[in-house]
């Protein structure tokens, strides 16, 4: 596979590559040869070198150094823990995670639980997210509430931004579909002409104007 | 190897969203250690109220609770005895308020609608705070709880705890320097936070241009204007009494007003006459609607919050009653059954 992964041919496709003129199907390709292939490995470094020199001489560095920074990467992660354990289909054990990429035959099935469990996490954050952005101690909605919730026609206007900020938080939240109704997402429309004259008042609270009064004016009761 | 990195990055970023969270569990129950200050409850109410009225500031403004998420620019500026407040609201469909003394204008620039509105109770709570002036100790108990920055500013932290469980608790930011209020939690019995608003910066101390405010609400032209009628009545001559009042609140208010039907079927629905009380016990305020029961209006009972704001919707005989107030659930079931028809 070297002597013919080493010729002018493949080093030409790799240059496109490295230039972002190889085609889709070959850059998958040229991939694999450099992955496999040390002899291309070292000309892909130094075609890099070579457009980094182009762009300023202070990326003119000893290649050296990018190597002892690439290895030292590598067995730092090699050394981190498996936080979220993923199953390699191709290897037999997690433990004998590979040091370096070049030993590495699991191709794209073993990459692939690590984007799977980078995704669960990011499911998590945005429910994390959620949760921190709702707090609220699910208030007590009585079932005639969860029934005006069903039957509730949608409001005459068009939700503010702030309800539908709470429905895209509520769809993280499928255990909580009080939400719906507390969150002021589905309701009748007549309540926020009530939460409106209610809230014309909000000078009688002790906080006062710059509380009250400055809280109604920011959240939209009414669509007009 | 990138999606590693990618996943210690969303760890990072799992523990950043989680930890003011945590934070504020914490900060809920534990116990306060701070020496209290001199001040009493009143005194430092007062303190926060006056600060809000004589001191020129704009900033950010931000409210959250029950998932939603509003935010407005605003500015505070006073001139003698008059004040002047500009609200831009910077979420959902564009709206700017602007308050001088008692007057607000609310301008809705995309569909050409103003409402003027007429709010003679803005600035009575100093009143209400003198004539009731130990009335708020019986019912809230304060506790300063150290001190945290806010909006670039170092603030007091106060903590108002309800005596009973017919209101709900706060826990209060106020700037060292002048009083004013950066941050206002409302805690719910477990102390678990309801809604949160705060500002996220503010100047304080700015030049006050109050024209800017007085220039913009009269710019009326060209917009359709609503201006709700209300004329000051009371319960008794209306016909009802409140048999049960919950302990702590008083009467401050009492007016029928016109209700547009905004929200109902019919296109341009007809206005509805509405009886209004307010009750306040100094803290947090309620509101009692009263009109005539309609079957096709009124077809379901409904209780709801929005954020801290509780709602209650209930049949009472011939007529509907709807209560919505910040205290909790039960306090307004108290109100909604106390009322009494009396013709």
């Amino acid at each position: 596979m070297s002597t013919a992964s080493g010729s002018d041919a493949a080093l030409e496709r790799l240059s496109a590559l490295v230039d972002g003129e190889a085609a889709a199907a070959d850059a998958a390709d040229v991939c694999s040869c450099w992955r496999d292939d040390r002899q291309i490995r070292a000309s892909w470094h130094v075609y890099h070198l070579i457009g980094d020199v182009l762009r300023s001489d202070d990326l003119a560095i000893e290649p050296a150094r990018d190597a002892a920074m690439l290895a030292a990467l590598r067995t730092r992660l090699a050394a981190e823990p498996v936080v979220l354990a993923p199953v390699h289909p191709g290897s037999n054990t997690v433990g004998s995670w590979p040091a370096a990429p070049a030993d590495r035959r699991a191709g794209h099935g073993g990459r692939f639980p690590w984007v799977v469990s980078s995704a669960v996490a990011a499911g998590f954050v945005a429910v994390i997210g959620a949760f921190s952005v709702l707090r609220q101690p699910a208030p007590s909605v009585t079932p005639a509430a969860t029934l005006a919730a069903a039957s509730g026609q949608p409001p005459a206007a068009a939700p503010s931004e702030g309800r539908r900020v709470a429905e895209v938080a509520s769809d993280n939240n499928p255990a909580r579909p009080a939400a719906f109704v507390a969150g002021g997402v589905v309701r009748d429309p007549r309540l926020d002409a009530y939460l409106a004259a209610h809230k014309q008042f909000a000078g009688s609270t002790a906080l006062g104007v710059p509380s009250a009064f400055l809280r109604s004016a920011t959240v939209e009761t009414t669509g007009r | 190897m990138l999606s590693r990195v990618s996943f210690a990055f969303t760890l990072a970023c799992a523990a950043l969203l989680a930890g003011p969270h945590a934070w504020a569990g914490n900060a809920g129950a534990g116990e306060p250690q701070g020496i209290a200050k001199q001040r009493d409850v009143r005194g430092w109410l007062m303190r926060i109220h006056e600060a809000a009225s004589r001191r020129n500031f704009q900033g950010t403004f931000v409210v959250s609770g029950g998932g939603n998420v509003a935010s407005a620019r605003m500015a505070h500026y006073c001139e003698g005895s008059s004040q002047y407040e500009r609200i831009e609201s910077l979420d959902g469909k564009a709206r700017n308020v602007f308050r001088h003394n008692d007057v607000v204008h609310t301008f809705w620039p995309t569909n050409r609608v103003a409402l003027v509105e007429e709010r003679n109770l803005l600035n009575s709570f100093p009143a209400l705070l003198q004539a009731g002036a130990d009335t708020l100790a019986d019912w809230y108990e304060l506790q300063v709880q150290g001190d945290e920055r806010v909006a670039g500013h170092a603030a007091d932290v106060l903590v108002v705890r309800p005596k009973d469980a017919y209101r709900y608790g706060y826990r209060l930011w106020s700037d060292k320097t002048s009083g004013l209020l950066l941050r206002a939690d409302v805690l719910g019995a477990q102390g678990e936070v309801l809604e949160t608003s705060a500002f996220s910066d503010i100047a304080i101390g700015v030049r006050a241009q109050p024209d800017s405010v007085i220039q913009a609400m009269r710019k009326l032209e060209g917009y359709r204007v609503l201006r709700p009628v209300m004329s000051p009545t009371t319960l008794e001559r209306e016909g009802w009494a409140m048999r049960q009042v919950t302990p702590g609140f008083r009467q401050v208010n009492c007016v029928n007003r016109e209700m547009d039907g905004a929200g109902d079927a019919a296109p341009g629905g007809e206005v509805q006459k509405v009886l209004q009380a307010i009750y306040a016990d100094g803290m947090t305020y309620v509101s009692v609607f009263i009109e005539p029961f309609k079957e096709k209006r009124h077809n379901r009972p409904m209780q709801g919050a929005v954020g801290a704001t509780q709602t209650l919707s209930m049949r009472q005989g011939d007529w509907w009653v709807t209560v919505i107030g910040d205290v909790p659930a039960s306090t307004l079931r108290m109100f909604a059954t106390g009322l009494e028809r009396t013709k």
